[in-house]
Order: C-alpha cells, then structure tokens, then sequence
C-alpha cells in the first residue's frame, strides 16, 4: 500500500497530514485523488470542517486503513482470527465514541457526511441513537431544536395510543 | 458548519439515526413534532427501520403461569424479548449473562389461557411479530396479539373437543396471518381456518386430506406452515406404554398459508421442527421418545425426563438434524453430532429454533422460576461448541415454576406495530358452532 502523505486543511485554517490510503477512506477525497486534482504540495480545504473535528475524523480514518490493510493481508486467517479482529475493532470505537458529547457527535456525523464516510457515519448514526432512546419527548426537541407543533390535546391523543412505549 | 447547529443535521441523517432506534423508542418519539409523526408512519422510514431490525434479531420469551386455575396469577402471560448473540462462541470458556427486556404482562380480559397439565391443551404460535395462543377448549377463545405493544384480538369463539391443535401463519405475499385450527381425529369438529387481516375475523371451514394426532407446534417459513402429526399404526395393538410409543406413523403436513392446501412429507420418527436458515429442518436425539404421548398418559413430562431410566443422557448421545434441501424431491442434507453432556440439558431444555445468519440451534429451558437461574444454550453445529447463557431480568415475581416458550429471530417491524386489527377488541359475541361432547365423562378416564 503506498504511503503517499497528502495535505488537508480545516475550515478554521488547521493544517493536516494524513496517508493518501487513510484519506481514501473519504469518497469525496478518493475521488479528488482519482481525478488528480490534488496538488501535492498544497493542502485540500475542506471549507465544511473545522479543525477539532478534522482531528476525530483523522483518527478515525487511520485506524481504519490498518484494518483494511490487514483483510488483504491476511485472507488465510481464520474465523476465530478475524473474529478477535472485529472484536477489538468494535472496542475502539466504543472507546472512541465514548467521550465525545452530543454536539460533537452531530459534528462529525455532518463531517463524515460531507466526506462521504459510510462506516463513520454508520458508527455515530448508531452511538447517537444509542444515546436518545431512552429520552423523554421533551428531551428529544430539545437535543435536535425541533419545536412542539402538536395542541395538547393531539399530543395527548398520541400519546394514549402508544401508551405502552411510555412504561 | 457553525459550532452547535445542530438543527441543521439535514432530514436523511435525521433517518439515518432514528431507524437505528428500538421500537418502543420510535413509538415514544411520535409525539415530537408532526415532522415526526409523519416520518414514522412513511413506506420509506418503515421499510428502512425493518432493513435494520432484520440484523438484530430477538429472542422472544413468552412466560405463563400455570396452574390451578382459580389462582389470580393462572395464565397471565408475560413476554420479555433481548438481541440474539452473534457470535456466542467468542468466549466459549465461560458462562455469559445478558438482561431481558420487560415489555408486557397481561391476561386479556381474564381468559386464563395457559397449559392445563397437558402441553396438548394449549397452542402457542409465534409468525413475522404476532403471537397467537389457544388455550383449552373450555375457554375456546383464542387470541392474537402483539408481544412487544400488548395490543390484542380475540377470535370469535372455536369450541374445539379435548385439543386446541392450532397454529399460527403468515403469508408474506398477501401479508395475511391466518390461524388453522384443527379438529381432534377421533373426536367431533371441523378443521377451521380464520383470516387475521382483512375483513371480518370468522372461522371457516377447511378441508384436510387426512385425520391425524398432532405432535409438535407449527414453524412457519415462508408462508408454509409445518407441524408434524401421526397415525396410528395398523400393526400394533399393545397396551403397553413402552410399545405405544413406537406404534406410530409420523408426517411432516405442509400447510400453504395462502393457497390453504396441505401436503405432506413421510418422516421416519417423533422429531421437533425448526427453522434452519429458511430452509425446513427435523431435529431429533438418538433416543428420543414422543413427548406427546408421555402426556397422554397424564404423566409429568419433567418428572419423566428426570427419571434416569427414561432418559440416558449421562452417557453420548446423538443429536441428529436433518435438513430439507428440497422440497418436491424430498431430499434432506443429514448431520449427526455426537454429544456428551450432563442430564440437566435433555431433561430441562426445549429447542427454540436456528439463528438466522449463523444457523445456531438455540436450546431454551422450558420453566422458570425466579429461585433458579434461566439458560438458554447457542449450538454450533459446524464448530460444535455450546455456549451457556444466563438470561436475568425476568423477575422476582415468579414464585412458582412457570412455562417458557422461546422464540428465535424476533424482528421488529413497525407495519406489525400499526395493524389496525390490533386494537384491542373484540368481535361481537355470537354464539358459534358449539361441538357438544357427548362424551364429558370419557374426559376425566382418559386424563
């Protein structure tokens, strides 16, 4: 695998140094390397992220390419192997996502969007859900600013009906 | 990106997260906004929200309290449900323990329905999400009902004489569940069949080929429904129990569930049916006996399994599971692992069904009592390990042994959640065709 190093810079001017084969793992940047458009001695902007959350994503992304790198490797491992494998994958990123508050996790979840990360946005999508599903109503307009739109009496007719999610 | 703007997460990530949601969360989510409301009712968001469901499916346990039956506690069903284990065998060496998730208690409407001291006098079916139970023919109501929500139906009356022979099926094509319900073949009554989906809920009359005992519950793949049945050899005339539990002719019936026309598969012995990675799948021990008929003869069938001489489970023993390959030809892949394990495990232990994805037969005790813990056991045929695990949550409420039916690849399915038929009602109370039995006293010397 060619350790390329390619250059990108946050939105708040942060510059970064991440292996091209890391950096792949972005579609958009993939696709930027595919078509040449990078230059190699200038960094890639990335107008939509800033610098703390370009650090996550970074992160994320390098210890996703020794996986990938280790798949190719290693086709004769065996079940158990690849198992203990996944195993310890998952547990970074429980790790990983453990510390981060809520509104980090919406930053990087719109990061990875517009990086076009499926398996990162996969992992926050889940961990935010995991977050949220024992909230109250209430909580949930509040985490994502939505305003209550329902007269009391629709919310509490909806609410009778779906009494048992309520218990 | 401005820091907190949180609003601005744009409407497909917004899906993206809540499908990954449990239901009861999504059901509690309804009353955000009308945005909400109106997502969660969508084609899009529900078919998304099965597509995740579909990788995480339950193990669903329906709990009864048996009993005399003037006991308040008789036949309240209680239904907890947790994720299966994906990979159980990771850590083989030891005991895992994995909390159940409560979701409802109830006895609709006081039907006391529950197992009488013979398994035969009580059908449970299970098929895509709704849970069907019938209990004897005393109370002659039986009922559909959702396990998660605890919204319900109950049939119109089915009187049937000494058996409730049910079954429960779904028809993926029409999406039609139907519950077949079958006459006891030395007995008056009529096979009847009831619709649950569309129109008014009535039995009606169905025809089967033959007249048969039943021996197993019905497995519903793929809109056929199986169960196995017997008929009673011509050869054999002994009393002896010993000789009566070999005196039998099994079959496999097939059930179309949308057709409604039956067909069926010669099998050599007693087996149990399961579900084995979509495909139909006899299991059977090396000595196994009819469990059914130790019933008839108004035994305890734990008693029975505990008595050693039944039972030789202390040395190897053969688990034998065969799997049908094809249908129209009959033909069956066949597997036999040898097994050596303490007598506890036959004795206690009914089997569940098959994972899904990684075809594990999940072995589930079959009483419960809050005094001892509950197990169920993944067996991996291709690796041949047995992972225990303990199953906490269920409560302290169970002083007295209860009955455990346990359900594997539960799905949650929002278009379950909303069928408007479970609203919990009643049909109107007409009186049914009542199958009077002129033989009441014949009851008491057969039991």
């Amino acid at each position: 695998m060619s350790s390329n190093m390619i250059m990108l810079k946050s939105s708040d001017g942060a510059s970064f140094e991440i292996e091209e084969a890391a950096a792949r793992k972005s579609k958009i940047i993939a696709n930027m390397i595919e078509v040449e458009c990078v230059d190699e001695d200038k960094a890639i902007p990335l107008q939509n992220v800033t610098g703390n959350i370009l650090a996550l994503v970074i992160e994320y992304c390098n210890k996703h390419i020794v996986d990938d790198d280790d798949d190719v490797a290693t086709e004769e491992a065996s079940e158990e192997e690849e198992e203990a494998k996944k195993k310890k994958v998952d547990d970074w990123e429980a790790e990983f996502m453990n510390s981060m508050s809520l509104e980090t996790m919406f930053e990087l979840l719109l990061a990875a969007n517009y990086l076009n990360i499926k398996s990162l946005i996969d992992l926050v999508c889940q961990t935010i859900a995991n977050n949220i599903k024992d909230k109250t109503p209430e909580e949930v307009r509040k985490i994502f600013s939505i305003e209550n739109d329902f007269t009391p009496e629709e919310e509490e007719e909806i609410r009778k009906e779906n009494a048992w999610a309520f218990g | 990106m401005k820091k907190s703007s949180p609003i601005s997460i744009i409407n497909d990530l917004i899906l993206e997260i809540l499908s990954r949601l449990p239901l009861k969360s999504v059901a509690r989510f309804r009353c955000v906004s009308k945005l909400w409301a109106s997502m969660f009712g969508s084609p899009y968001f529900k078919e998304l929200f099965l597509t995740r469901s579909l990788a995480k499916p339950r193990l669903l346990f329906a709990i009864v309290e048996n009993g005399d039956e003037d006991a308040k506690a008789c036949g309240v069903w209680s239904f907890f449900s947790l994720p299966q284990l994906e990979h159980p065998y990771e850590k083989s060496s030891s005991t895992l323990v994995a909390a159940a998730e409560f979701h409802v208690k109830f006895s609709p409407d006081n039907l006391k329905i529950n197992h009488f001291l013979d398994l035969r006098y009580c059908s449970c079916g299970y098929a895509s999400g709704l849970f069907y139970i019938h209990g004897n023919r005393y109370q002659a109501r039986p009922l559909i009902c959702n396990p998660i929500t605890g919204r319900y139906a109950i049939t119109p009356k089915r009187y049937t004489y000494r058996k409730a022979y049910s079954f429960f099926g779904f028809d993926p094509i029409d999406k039609q569940y139907k519950a077949l319900s079958m006459a006891y073949s030395c007995g008056p009554g009529r096979n009847k069949i009831l619709t649950f989906g569309s129109g008014d809920m009535r039995w009606r009359k169905i025809k089967s080929p033959l007249g048969y005992d039943l021996k197993s519950d019905g497995v519903c793949i793929n809109g056929v429904l199986y169960y196995l049945a017997s008929t009673e050899r011509s050869d054999s005339d002994s009393d002896d129990m010993n000789d009566y539990l070999c005196k039998y002719d099994y079959m496999i019936v097939c059930f179309d569930v949308r057709s409604e026309k039956f067909t069926f598969i010669d099998v050599e012995k007693f087996c149990r049916l399961i579900n084995y990675k979509g495909k139909l799948a006899m299991i059977y021990w090396e000595d196994d006996v009819d469990i059914y008929e130790i019933c008839y003869y108004g035994k305890d069938l734990d008693e029975y399994l505990e008595k050693k001489k039944n039972l030789d489970a202390d040395g190897t023993n053969e688990l034998h599971v065969w799997v049908l390959e094809d249908v129209e030809k009959q033909e069956w892949s066949k597997y036999a692992y040898t097994w050596t394990d303490d007598k506890f495990f036959r004795s206690h232990v009914s089997i569940a069904g098959a994972t899904t994805a990684s075809g594990e037969i999940v072995f589930s005790m079959r009483n419960y009592t809050c005094k001892q813990p509950f197990y169920v056991f993944y067996f991996n045929p291709e690796r041949k390990t047995l992972q225990r695990v303990e199953i906490q949550g269920f409560g302290e409420a169970f002083k007295q042994p209860c009955s455990v039916r346990t359900f594997v690849n539960h799905v949650e399915d929002l278009n379950v959640n909303d069928l408007e038929l479970l609203k919990s009602f009643h049909p109107p109370l007409v009186e049914p065709e009542y199958v009077e039995s002129d033989s009441e006293s014949d009851y008491d010397n057969w039991s």
